[in-house]
């Protein structure tokens, strides 16, 4: 009878070990969401360098905008347990952020390539055809002295890091709104005033001067328009 | 007779025990506990607080990223943080700046007065662009933008160069001329202030 329950024993201990090797294969192997990986992607450095380029462009229209920012930063319990999922927000674990950006977004047009083939002369009337006019994010600031945090007692400040992260996301989402700020209608509209002013002291009457673009741009054709460095 | 009873309740035990063992590992292959949060900013407006036409033309762009730290001496140990910032001044002219009479043709002659090159814009950098290197101990906004201005002074420093200037200058000289010829002009005399 001692035989037979120390070879029960023997076996149930054997059933678990097999398991929790079994659990440990299925950890290490990183199907579940706690994924991870020890050789994990590692930031570099850039080499701190200055690049010069020559250009000819034309700003015609500046547009000052302003963003802030938030971020609700809950601590939050998720999981699954015996097929129950479950997601509770944890108490003292809130942080909140604000982030005022103020922008400036520039809408220019290129004038590198302009030709003859840019112009048409009837008589005495002149039509110049501009390229098409092109936005660029030229500076944006961070308004350091009003941005507010709220910790909770549990947690830790906001990083370096973490801030930065929310103002890229911050910078991208005011790139996205660009095409709805109606900066290209004004870039078309001001190019006339600094070229009309140059073609009268050329000898030409206003109502000879007619300045054109390629097209009326959609919102698509903002979204390709827009020369974002990153 | 018992005793082969007694043997069966345990296989059986044993049996169920086995089972149970698999049946909860089952249910619980899928579990998982994740402590964590959102890291995604809000939705919140773009607003829109000027809007000017202005009339800069640019001729040479120098993109520059500099490396600005601070350090924090402390009785244990020191503080430091590193930032690298983006920023590309512009050089060229602005055409709100010419004087009247500034552009003078006669035949397939113009003469042209046109303002100094100059940098364009004073905000230049991309603070929202901004990557963080390195950070040890607690910092404030204040240090952050004592940083800014550090970046901002070393930036107009190595780009703001006379060679820069000239370059900008050469290239506005070239470009002028050549619009001019495409407006039918054949001879073409620039000059700055």
């Amino acid at each position: 009878m001692k035989k037979v329950l120390g070879f029960a024993a023997a076996a149930v201990i054997i059933a678990l070990l097999l398991l929790c090797n079994g659990h440990i294969v299925q950890e290490s192997s990183g199907d579940g969401p706690h994924e991870e990986s020890v050789y994990g992607s590692v930031d570099s450095l850039p080499m701190l360098i200055s690049q010069v380029r020559k250009c000819s462009k034309l700003y015609t229209a500046e547009y000052r905008v302003h963003k802030i920012v938030t971020h609700d930063d809950v601590l939050r319990l998720k999981g699954s347990v015996l097929q129950r999922q479950f997601n509770i927000k944890l108490p003292l674990g809130d942080r909140k952020i604000a982030i005022p950006i103020d922008a400036k977004l520039k809408a220019w047009i290129d004038f590198s390539q302009f030709s003859e083939r840019n112009i048409e002369r009837r008589g005495n009337h002149i039509t110049i055809i501009l390229p098409d006019p092109q936005v660029t994010m030229t500076s944006s600031k961070i308004d350091q002295k009003h941005v507010r945090q709220y910790v909770a007692l549990a947690r830790a400040n906001f990083s370096d890091a973490e801030m930065s992260a929310y103002q890229q996301q911050g910078r991208a989402a005011i790139i996205e709104s660009i095409p709805s700020l109606g900066i290209f209608e004004t870039a078309q509209a001001n190019a006339a005033k600094v070229l009309v002013p140059m073609l009268t002291a050329m000898g030409y009457e206003e109502q000879q001067i007619t300045i054109a673009f390629r097209k009326h741009y959609d919102a698509n054709d903002m979204r390709g328009l827009l020369k974002i460095e990153d | 007779m018992m005793k082969n009873f007694k043997f069966a309740i345990i296989i059986f035990c044993i049996s169920l025990l086995i089972v149970a063992i698999f049946w909860l590992r089952s249910c619980t292959k899928n579990d998982y506990l994740e402590l964590g949060a959102d890291n995604t900013i809000d939705p919140t407006p773009t607003q829109i607080q000027s809007i000017k036409a202005i009339g800069e033309w640019e001729f040479l762009s120098v993109s520059l990223e500099e490396l600005a730290d601070t350090i924090r001496k402390g009785f244990l140990s020191d503080d430091e943080l590193s930032r690298i910032y983006y920023g590309t001044l512009r050089l060229g002219i602005n055409m709100h700046q010419v004087e009247p009479g500034w552009l003078e043709a006669d035949g397939d002659s113009v003469s042209l007065m046109l303002p100094k090159i100059g940098l364009l814009d004073r905000d230049f950098i991309d603070e929202a662009r901004t990557k963080p290197f390195f950070e040890s101990g607690s910092w404030k906004p204040e240090d952050r933008e004592a940083l800014y201005r550090q970046a901002h002074e070393s930036m107009l420093e190595h780009g703001l160069t006379k060679e820069n200037l000239a370059a900008a200058e050469t290239n506005a000289r070239e470009q002028i001329t050549s619009l001019m010829h495409a407006m039918g002009y054949r001879k073409v005399n620039i000059s700055f202030k």
